[in-house]
Formats: structure tokens, sequence, C-alpha cells
């Protein structure tokens, strides 16, 4: 086992935490990791993270099942949902530029993250700004 | 499909992500033909996927028992952290 070897088992068990707690398939850090750690192109970067995915999902998705954290139906639907959009993506890619498509993308994501986000900081400070009202003082009207 | 989920179907954060990489699993699997056999040559380094396997299928059973153990509010955060880093990303370097 070479060092390369065993980076590449760090990569992928910082991936791996990333994908079972956040949700995300794991291409979002693995990726990266390929392409600039590791020198990977691209494309060969994309189908080896892809590979990977598989069963960082299938174990991911087994431990979420068993610890009941699925509505088992909808993650159903948009599995089945997800790979007719995959397929149109693909698609759709051939067609307009990558460097649109990603920036759309990018775009998308900067708006949920507010969203979320902002949306949890926010309901955080309101709730300092406006506590639960107290028991009224001692010797108050 | 997670921001899909909580902003418009109001999901809580736990149940998206959970409910994402489960649906991850058929789309991967449906992807991965395309990197395998439709290019001229396969687009997969089997010996380094080989051991990005063996820690990340770890790392998946761990994040995934830590997500009950985490309260939503900060689920949301660490969520609208990662989307923020990876849209600007996209926005910047194409």
């Amino acid at each position: 086992m070479s060092w390369s070897d065993a980076l590449a088992v760090l990569s992928g068990l910082f991936a791996g935490l990333l994908s079972g707690f956040i949700g995300i398939g794991g291409g979002l850090a693995f990726v990266p990791i390929m392409t600039i750690g590791f020198r990977f192109p691209q494309p060969l970067a994309q189908g080896t993270s892809l590979a990977a995915i598989v069963p960082t999902a299938i174990v991911g998705g087994i431990t979420h099942i068993r610890e009941g954290n699925v509505l088992l139906e909808a993650a159903m639907w948009m599995g089945g949902g997800g790979v007719v959009g995959a397929i149109l993506g693909a698609l759709l890619a051939i067609q307009v530029p990558g460097h649109v498509l990603a920036r759309f993308w990018g775009a998308f994501l900067v708006f949920s993250a507010w969203r979320i986000g902002w949306g949890a900081l926010r309901s955080a400070t309101g709730a300092a700004r406006h506590p639960l009202p107290g028991p009224p003082p001692e010797g108050g009207a | 499909m997670i921001p899909l989920q909580v902003m418009w179907l109001g999901v809580s954060q736990r149940h998206a992500n959970a409910n994402s990489l489960v649906a991850i699993i058929p789309i991967s699997i449906a992807a991965l033909p395309i990197y395998l056999f439709l290019h001229a040559r396969p687009q997969v380094d089997l010996h380094f996927a080989l051991f990005l396997i063996i820690g990340s299928v770890v790392g998946a059973y761990a994040g995934a028992r830590l997500l009950n153990r985490v309260p939503d509010r900060e689920l949301k955060l660490a969520v609208g952290a990662l989307m923020l880093a990876a849209g600007f990303k996209e926005l910047v370097f194409p």
C-alpha cells in the first residue's frame, strides 16, 4: 500500500463523512480531491467519483433507513425522478456550454444557502431578541 | 434535492439529507455505466476508487449516525455553509 493509497483512504473517509452527514453523494468532495490533489483529468475524476459514490450511498442510505431518518416513499420518488432528471440533464449539457450551466448551478446553490442558512441564523437571533415570556417579577403587579 | 425539499416542501433538514442520500443510490447506479462503457476507454480508475471506498463507507456510516445527534438549526447552518462554498466555486471558477 503506497502513500497515495493511504491518502485516498483518508480522502474517502472525509468525503464519506460529509456524504453521510449532509446527504450529498460525495462527488462534491471526491472530484476536487482527485483533480486538485491527485492531478486526475476531469472525466476520469468524475467517473472514479461515481464508482465510489455507489457503495458510499448504499452504506449511508441503509444506515439512515435503520436510524429512522428516511421518508422512504419520498426518497423513492426522488430517486426515480432523479434518474430521469440525470438523463435530461446530460442531454441539456450537450446543448448548453458547461460554464453557463455551472454559473446557473452556482447561483442556485448560493440562493439556497441564503434561504436555508440565513433562515436558521435569523430564527436564533429572533429568539434572543424576543424571548419567551417568563414568570412575572416577584412583588410586581 | 436537499434545498428543494427544505425550501418548497417544508421537510426537516434531517429528513431532507437522509432522503437525498437514499435517492442518490439509483441515480449513481444509472449513471455509472456511462463512464464505464460509453467512452472510448473506461473513465474509472478502479484501483484508486477501491481505496476511496475503503475510507468512504466508514465515513458514510459515521456521518449517518452523527446526523441524529445534531440539532436541526446547526444542521441547516452546516448545509448552508457547504452550499455557499460550492456555489461561489461554481460562480467564480465554472
